[in-house]
């Protein structure tokens, strides 16, 4: 039997080695530009820093898929075209991609080079996913953060496109791809710009004994002196409606799939991506490491599988407000 | 320049959404009408059939009518519901206005409008779309005038689309805002929204303004509004301006615009008009012009 494959990310070589050491199937990792989703300071690889972490992959039978996910600037196209060129060049095991006209240079100049499809072209649906497998034979979709296992289960049935699900790590509520939160209040877009939230936007005010979270001049929340103040993210914000003041959208906690793992792989998906590029490679290490126990013990005996409490634990210690949710995957979330 | 009146985004219900597309199609001089349910499938809605036999009454006006589909598309019932949509605009002869990229397979080789859920990011991404049948493209609602001039440069068959006016829909999840605003989950949402036509706000811990939810949907509480950019818009050569419904007086913002337009009356009187109809609140127009979307330029 073919396990689920453990996905790792990869914001640096130091990482992306954690990932290898400590059990991964997979990595993913993009370069230091506009080029991905994480397009963060002192993040990501250079061409020699990419070819050098394939080796490492490689010599330990890891895969290491290149993502190219935002979509191309009207002014200076040429850098994604030329960045897809690399992963070829390269000898990446896969290229992940949310613009339709990157698929379709992709398709016709590298036609061997497998593409998964970004979460950021936001393909929730099976109508959607074979239309991007009719024209571009694309091999893998990774699901938007919006549907249920259920769902998820039904989507395998209509299709015979590889499911990739988020498993672990910051949790995008939104339609990816497609979320204008942060530009409207920062006027950077995460779509082409590869960031959400800037830090040059962010700042972090003390007001007597209270904290205040800003991005752009706008209020993200306010915390007592006995709470911990989140990153300031729009869709974790704390603000006013129907007359109370609430977390609005969602809290800031960290998506954690590890409780409803037996049902994810029931439902047919293949791989369970780690989210965090952005972070260290200790976090790297750890979570890796927790989801490969619990992959394998799943495998040793399906039937048996409960999450262990120190896996939890320890996954805890490493999330944002030491909480986690099963977020969309369970229908009462929504 | 053609006026168009985009899908109204919020719940009125059947007899709200009908009552207000004949308004517009027979008291305003708008030339395209948007109709279709784009934000959630829950709602009571009009159905397939419904919504051809209100497009069959509206064209006797003489307009343009375009049937638009949902914007997030995520359950086997709403792909059965866009698969019927697309069937029916075929038989009749309409548009369709694609939102998720569903609508774009299953309306692959009918005549589409490209959506402003569409990641319509660069003209590369016009010309793939354009062979598959979308001859109009609404881009996404972030970009700037530089950024539109761009898209639209070298494109010369496809028609050009710019949201000018009415609150932003800037984002779509699966779980419901409204129905959360009242401890309420999405499959037992008493169908909240109805109650707010222009959406419920969301002020931050400041009181000011910012968001109003809307149920799946997420958006602007300033109403954008790109009057004070018409001659750039008129000079980038943009086809039709788009003028997303709100609850008050819609029909005089439409004959507001529609004059501008026209040269009869000047941009400052109009955001004159416009800024009264809107209660003095303020608009926004930041991303037009590569500013933050809420500030106002």
């Amino acid at each position: 039997m073919n396990k689920i494959e453990v996905l790792a990310p990869a914001g640096n070589l130091p990482s992306l080695r954690a990932a290898v050491d400590n059990g991964a199937d997979a990595v993913y990792f993009g370069f230091r530009n506009a080029t991905n989703a994480r397009n963060f300071e002192g993040l990501n690889f250079s061409e020699k820093e990419a070819l050098e972490g394939l080796r490492y992959a490689h010599k330990s039978g890891v895969k290491a898929n290149v993502v190219l996910n935002t979509f191309p600037q009207v002014d200076q196209p040429d850098i994604w075209y030329k960045t897809v060129d690399i992963a070829a060049k390269i000898g990446a095991d896969a290229i992940i991609l949310a613009n339709l006209a990157l698929l379709k240079y992709c398709r016709e100049k590298h036609p061997d080079l497998p593409i998964h499809l970004s979460v950021q072209a936001s393909a929730s649906n099976y109508e959607a996913i074979n239309f991007y497998k009719k024209h571009f034979n694309i091999t893998r979709v990774i699901l938007p953060r919006v549907l249920t296992v259920e769902e998820i289960k039904q989507l395998g049935s209509k299709t015979d496109i590889e499911m990739e699900v988020f498993a672990f790590g910051g949790l995008c509520v939104m339609a990816e791809g497609r979320c204008y939160l942060s530009s409207y209040v920062t006027g950077v877009s995460p779509n082409i710009e590869g960031v959400c939230s800037p830090a040059r936007a962010v700042r972090f005010e003390n007001r007597g004994d209270k904290l205040q979270t800003r991005l752009g001049n706008v209020l993200i929340a306010e915390y007592g002196a006995d709470e911990d103040a989140a990153y300031p993210t729009i869709c974790k914000g704390r603000f006013e409606a129907n007359n109370r003041v609430y977390h609005t959208m969602e809290e800031p906690s960290s998506l954690n799939v590890l409780e409803m793992l037996p049902e994810v792989i029931e439902a047919g998906v293949v791989s369970l991506k780690i989210e965090g590029r952005q972070r260290t490679k200790s976090y790297v290490g750890t979570v890796t490491n927790t989801f490969r126990k619990a992959v394998d013990a799943y495998y040793e005996s399906p039937e048996k599988f409960r999450p262990k409490g120190k896996w939890i634990k320890t996954l805890n210690t490493t999330s944002e407000g030491a909480t986690h949710t099963l977020g969309t995957y369970q229908e009462d979330w929504q | 320049m053609k006026i168009s009146i985009g899908p109204c985004l919020f719940d009125w219900g059947k007899q709200g959404i009908s009552d207000f597309y004949k308004r517009m199609a027979f008291e305003t001089e708008a030339d395209i009408l948007y109709i279709g349910e784009v934000v959630c499938s829950k709602r009571l809605h009009l159905s397939p059939q419904e919504l051809i036999k209100l497009a069959e009454e509206l064209k006797s006006s003489g307009k343009e009518i375009v049937l638009s589909m949902l914007g997030l598309v995520m359950t086997e019932e709403e792909q059965v519901e866009i698969r019927q949509m697309a069937q029916l605009a075929k038989e009749v002869g309409l548009h369709i206005e694609a939102n998720d990229m569903a609508s774009i397979g299953v309306g692959e080789g009918q005549p589409m409008v490209a959506g402003p859920h569409i990641c319509s990011y660069n003209p590369e991404t016009l010309d793939f779309l354009e062979e598959v049948g979308v001859d109009r493209v609404v881009l996404p609602v972030e970009l700037s005038a530089k950024y539109i001039s761009g898209i639209f440069r070298d494109v010369k068959s496809i028609e050009s689309e710019v949201f000018a006016y009415g609150r932003l829909p800037l984002t779509f999840s699966a779980r419901c805002y409204t129905a959360r605003a009242f401890n309420l989950p999405k499959v037992n949402c008493q169908y909240k929204c109805g109650d707010y036509p222009d959406g419920m706000p969301m002020h931050t811990q400041e009181n000011k303004q910012f968001l109003v939810i809307n149920g799946i949907e997420t958006m602007s509480e300033l109403v954008y509004n790109l009057i004070g950019d018409l001659k750039t818009l008129q000079d980038m050569n943009i086809d039709i301006l788009r003028l997303s419904p709100q609850s008050k007086n819609m029909a005089d913002v439409v004959n507001i615009w529609k004059s501008a337009i026209k040269g009869k009356i000047g941009r400052k009187e109009a955001l004159a008009k416009l800024l009264e109809i809107n209660g003095n609140d303020p608009f926004c127009n930041g991303y037009f012009h590569e500013r933050p979307g809420l500030e106002f330029i």
